[in-house]
């Protein structure tokens, strides 16, 4: 499974050319410590100490790389822990350039990678070696390999807590012209996000199904796998609504492909 | 336990057998020694009260954990986000941009305080991808940030490092100052505006082929010669490199709307470049920007009309 994160279009295209098999990224530390720093200070401001979220982060990386758990993330989530503005989180599948682009830096919406125990991980890899306790630059296990590997267990880890902070209307985007499909029923979101909304505290869930422009329309609302989402949503006790390109994200679509006939009828 | 009788001795044995001069001046001694160590005490504990506070300027201190921040971003931007730069030697980096102003007065701070760091950083950005602005630094980056070809200076390494950031330095002492630094009216030369002039000339420097410009069409004046655009960048363009820039004036949704292309402040940019040798062309709210204003406002009608 690829590292889960809202990257740029141009990381994504460089590291799928160059990255093979992902190793543990790096200068670890510092890039961790440099965007724990940004987030606190720049970003949203809050008193955190990011030595200690550090500390309690590298504790997987003497660990068995196959051992790792996602509760071995508990200390970390509960030292880098912060409120999600309500009605600010955005869940999503198979867009996250688009989502990166969307939530502007925490300004328009708070997806995970926008959170601050999201932000310090997002696209890195890391692990230890198999037989030795010094980090594997070389390549670290994917979920193929071990379910119990420091990045899937990590990003599970934020994940369930990210849902749980969540509140207000809830926000998802899909990818309609995904062709196995806009819900994967076994997923990050499916699995470790759905499970863990508080009834209590969300009002609603506002699924956005995106097709690319230009690009095939697999699913779109009550359709296929969406349908699949609608239903789940509905035995939950959730109420949701589903809208098909959501104005605001087609409109950020449209900036590349400004001349697309699909764009037209926009502007 | 020593197995031995234990006899208590008479008092004035059992002491050192001194006599009684000899624990006069022993005494004395001892508390000349005592008298001694609480002045010095006193003296170490009032100088440090007594060390020189950074000097007091008008602006923001310098940004908590600066030296984290940037070396973080260094990282970040030679190792995941322009892979071409991956050999940079980040620490070294960081220590010159250090060196350009600690310890220094920051509102003395010279272009050549700065030479280090630019020699470590070479940096040349692709033809036809350097994007300039004025009065549009947010729209600029959401719209780099989406392309994701075009370079605005804050997608250079340099930029990047030292965007949104305040630093500066103090004369007496190797510290930063987190109190304040100088705001630009209180003095030119401090370490911000000096960095922001000589890299925004570099940046000019380097450009070649179509460089594009974003203009804020909702100002009386989009161009300004006061701006750094209009007083540094424009003017250190080289003609043998750059043969056109491209203005796109961007008006705010909602706002008044213009033909600033035909403007007097405009015609003014077109002179200068002109006069440069250089083609000139303008677009009134370039179509791809314009989107990127549009998603903040969907529905308004400059947004949904069909063309």
């Amino acid at each position: 499974m690829a590292p889960r994160g809202c990257a740029p279009a141009q990381l994504l295209l460089l590291l799928t050319l160059l990255w093979p098999g992902e190793g543990t990224s790096p200068q670890l530390q510092s890039v961790f410590l440099g965007r724990c720093a940004e987030y606190i200070t720049l970003l949203s401001p809050q008193d955190k100490n990011c030595t200690a979220i550090w500390e309690a982060f590298k504790v997987v990386l003497d660990k068995d790389p196959c051992s790792v758990l996602p509760s071995d993330y508990d200390l970390f989530i509960n030292l880098s822990r912060h409120s999600i503005p309500r009605d600010k989180s955005l869940f999503w599948e198979n867009n996250h350039l688009l989502v990166m682009s969307f939530s502007e830096n925490t300004r328009r919406f708070m997806p995970l990678c926008d959170v601050l125990y999201g932000r310090v991980g997002d696209f890195l890899s890391w692990c230890r070696q198999e037989n030795a306790p010094e980090l594997d630059y070389q390549s670290c296990p994917i979920s193929e390999d071990c379910e119990h590997n420091a990045v899937d267990s990590y990003w599970k880890r934020a994940s369930m807590q990210y849902s749980r902070d969540s509140s207000g209307v809830i926000y998802v985007m899909l990818n309609g012209s995904e062709p196995n499909g806009a819900y994967p029923v076994r997923g990050f979101f499916a699995d470790f996000e759905i499970p863990y909304l508080q009834k209590d505290k969300v009002t609603q869930i506002e699924i956005w199904v995106m097709h690319e422009i230009g690009g095939p329309n697999v699913e779109s609302c009550g359709e296929g796998s969406v349908k699949i989402l609608e239903e789940r949503l509905e035995a939950m006790g959730f109420q949701y609504r589903c809208i098909n390109d959501h104005l605001p994200v087609k409109l950020l679509m449209c900036v590349d492909h400004s001349t697309h006939p699909d764009c037209a009828l926009t502007l | 336990m020593a197995n031995y009788e234990f006899s208590p001795m008479p008092r004035d044995e059992r002491c050192c057998r001194l006599s009684r001069r000899s624990r006069v001046c022993l005494c004395l001694g001892l508390l000349v020694l005592v008298a001694c160590a609480v002045v010095l005490a006193a003296a170490l504990t009032w100088s440090r009260a007594q060390t020189p506070e950074p000097l007091a300027w008008n602006g923001a201190g310098t940004t908590r954990n600066l030296l984290e921040l940037v070396l973080g971003r260094c990282y970040s931007y030679t190792q995941l986000v322009r892979l071409d730069l991956r050999s940079k030697d980040c620490p070294k980096i960081l220590d010159a941009f250090k060196n350009a102003f600690i310890s220094k007065n920051p509102c003395n701070i010279t272009k050549e305080d700065y030479e280090p760091l630019l020699d470590l950083v070479n940096q040349t950005v692709p033809c036809n991808k350097s994007l300039f602005w004025s009065k549009s630094k947010d729209l600029a980056h959401q719209y780099t940030r989406v392309q994701g070809e075009m370079f605005t200076l804050e997608d250079t390494l340099l930029g990047y490092l030292a965007d949104d950031l305040t630093w500066c330095g103090d004369p007496g002492s190797a510290e930063l100052n987190h109190q304040s630094c100088p705001h630009w009216n209180e003095c030119l030369s401090n370490p911000g505006s000096v960095f922001w002039k000589v890299i925004s000339q570099k940046f000019a420097e380097s450009a070649c082929g179509v460089v594009q410009v974003m203009l804020n069409g909702s100002l009386s004046e989009p161009f300004r010669k006061s701006s750094t655009f209009g007083s540094v960048e424009v003017f250190n363009l080289d003609p043998r490199k750059v043969h056109t820039l491209q203005a796109w004036v961007m008006h705010d949704i909602g706002g008044i709307s213009s033909d600033s292309c035909s403007s007097a402040s405009i015609n003014e940019l077109k002179s200068i470049v002109t006069e440069r040798n250089m083609t000139f062309t303008c677009q009134n709210n370039y179509r791809p920007v314009r989107f990127i204003q549009c998603v903040k406002n969907p529905e308004h009608p400059s947004c949904t009309s069909e063309i």
